[in-house]
């Protein structure tokens, strides 16, 4: 997108598997995300598109291969420490702080810019009370640019599927991502619902975290967002391509439709 | 936040002006019991309701406070002033070396090792006779050289001020740590581990800052014990004093700063009130925690929080309707 920006890719993944006992989750994966890409993942359930994001993101640790972002091999690393390196995701099952209000959890999610010493914490300077400010009005901010606004004071348990959903993306933004990971952040949204979403991720992407990686199962919402997409079936890459070509390819047709009759 | 910090400073005042007012030794005594259980629960209360996991053995951190305050004094001859804070920190040392084990631990083994912990103690308090005194426990603890010709009520209204200092030091530490970042990370990592990670949390770390200062704070209390009473023996390490301070915290509402305030206040006067009935009282306080658990899971002021919340969303909810229902 930009072509000021090194043309080395953001993450780069290699030859990742992982198996459960006897059950090959994830099978030789390789695939790369540029800067200023949306990368699509999709495949129907169980292909292992969850299990490559906990792999990716260190809540798994690969059998083998090798995940590199930024020019770092990240793989293996504790979730948190490649949380600190930009690299943050969300939860395909809603993960938000339930009792906490919107604000609040969109602030906790500010943990990294509002790292303070222990001395700081119970004797606060000024800097750290301006930092501490600035953390609170981008924490409003973000609430607002999620369309979460009317929300603001209410408790994340009081929310609905979609308010919700829209809460985890701004809590995961707050850690101020280099590249976002989205787990199926429209699941249980109604049509229209993802439609809206849609067009708060093309916004999110202007604004906030130019690369994106979403894997979700609403078809028109990936096609709409995604510069490009893989597709995973049975812990296998099946294809990999812009949405038009992925659409057309006979093999993620087949994995999707079943085979056609001759 | 705001309403929280008023309510304290109020609380305070009233509690400066207490003395002045009063001057009972009896409802002095109770004043001074009630801002060292304040301390106490306050303290345990950012191990239950910061950490998010329940010690049974808060105790340890009570009774290595106030052996250490004891010792020091006797065998040192240290004063007051250098004693109190040194408990805080032996405590506060201890609370690294037991958070480092414990907090690896989750629910159930979590409850039993921290009892198993305060239970070790107790035994090497009552056994270990050349350096604890064992049974017989320390006396003759100093009090403060000022207090040397000092009426009884003017001692009683030092040791309320210095409590009341203490239980202040407490209370701004607990405010400044829950209203910080730190704080903000432990709730995130009591609420939810995968969230905490994800946003570059390391877990162990916040839960071992929030149990170290509950540590700490508690050994301050425990200081304050063994120079108040001016007796130390194994009986701090003991269950009464941690049934207690967790009957407190429950009543007044774990995670607020205020609740184990309105706890430790409630639980006090109702013992004192009660006394005559002698062994019943306990079985009385375990129907009310049995109560408090069943209609008020958040406590006092938990109910009371969500009382206000409540009305606070319902006029959200309304100002939101438009909103929520228009097409995006």
């Amino acid at each position: 997108m930009n072509p000021t920006q090194s043309d080395a890719p953001l993450l780069t993944v290699e030859g990742l598997s992982k198996t459960f006992g006897g059950i090959k989750a994830v099978q030789d994966i390789d695939f790369q995300v540029n800067r200023g890409e949306v990368f699509g993942l999709i495949g129907p359930n169980g292909a292992g598109k969850t299990t490559c994001f906990n792999l990716i993101t260190g809540f798994y640790t690969p059998t083998t291969g090798r995940v590199t972002f930024q020019g770092q091999n990240i793989t293996g690393q504790s979730p948190y420490r490649i949380a600190r390196r930009g690299l943050v995701r969300s939860f395909q099952k809603t993960n938000v702080l339930k009792p906490l209000t919107v604000f609040e959890n969109v602030l906790a999610g500010h943990y990294l810019s509002a790292r303070q010493s222990l001395l700081a914490t119970f004797f606060p300077t000024a800097p750290v009370r301006r930092a501490e400010q600035e953390v609170r009005d981008n924490a409003a901010r973000l609430v607002k640019l999620l369309d979460l606004g009317a929300r603001m004071d209410t408790p994340a348990y009081r929310l609905s599927c979609g308010e919700l959903r829209l809460l985890e993306v701004a809590v995961a933004l707050a850690a101020r991502p280099t590249l976002l990971m989205l787990d199926e952040p429209a699941a249980g949204l109604n049509s229209q619902e993802a439609m809206r979403f849609g067009g708060i991720l093309k916004r999110l992407r202007r604004e906030q975290v130019p690369s994106i990686v979403i894997v979700e199962h609403n078809m028109s919402l990936v096609m709409d967002v995604s510069d490009r997409v893989m597709v995973m079936d049975f812990g296998r890459k099946l294809a990999e391509g812009t949405p038009a070509q992925v659409k057309n390819d006979p093999d993620v047709v087949e994995a999707y439709l079943g085979r056609a009759r001759a | 936040m705001k309403f929280e910090r008023n309510t304290l400073l109020a609380l305070g005042l009233i509690a400066l002006a207490f003395p002045l007012l009063v001057g009972n030794q009896y409802l002095l005594h109770i004043g001074i019991m009630v801002l060292l259980y304040a301390m106490l629960a306050t303290s345990l209360n950012l191990i239950v309701g910061y950490v998010g996991e329940f010690s049974l053995g808060h105790t340890a951190f009570l009774g290595l406070g106030a052996y250490s305050a004891a010792l020091l004094s006797l065998r040192l001859g240290l004063p007051a002033w250098a004693t109190i804070p040194l408990a805080g920190v032996i405590s506060a040392l201890f609370g690294v070396l037991i958070g480092a084990i414990t907090l690896r631990l989750r629910g159930p083994y979590f409850v039993i090792i921290t009892l198993a912990f305060a239970e070790v103690l107790r035994l090497i308090a009552n056994n270990w006779v050349d350096f604890t005194n064992g049974p017989m426990g320390l006396s003759g603890v100093a009090q403060p050289a000022l207090l040397a010709d000092a009426s009884p009520l003017m001692a009683k209204r030092f040791y309320f001020y210095l409590a009341l200092a203490l239980t202040a030091v407490s209370l701004y530490l607990a405010y400044r740590f829950v209203y910080s970042n730190n704080g903000r990370a432990a709730v995130t990592v009591r609420e939810n581990r995968f969230v905490a990670q994800s946003v570059g949390i390391r877990p162990f770390v916040y839960a071992m800052r929030a149990f170290v200062l509950g540590a700490f704070l508690a050994g301050l209390a425990g200081g304050f014990y063994a120079h108040y009473i001016t007796f130390v023996g194994a009986n701090v390490f003991g269950f009464a004093f941690m049934v207690s301070m967790i009957i407190m915290v429950l009543i007044g509402g774990k995670g607020t700063l205020i609740g184990p305030l309105l706890g430790a206040l409630l639980v006090t006067l109702l013992t004192e009130y009660l006394r005559e009935l002698q062994e019943l009282r306990l079985s009385l306080f375990g129907l009310i925690v049995m109560a408090v658990v069943l209609f008020l899971p958040n406590g006092l002021m938990g109910f009371l929080n969500q009382r206000r919340e409540r009305n606070h969303s319902d006029q959200a909810d309304d100002s939101a309707t438009g909103v929520q229902g228009g097409p995006a």
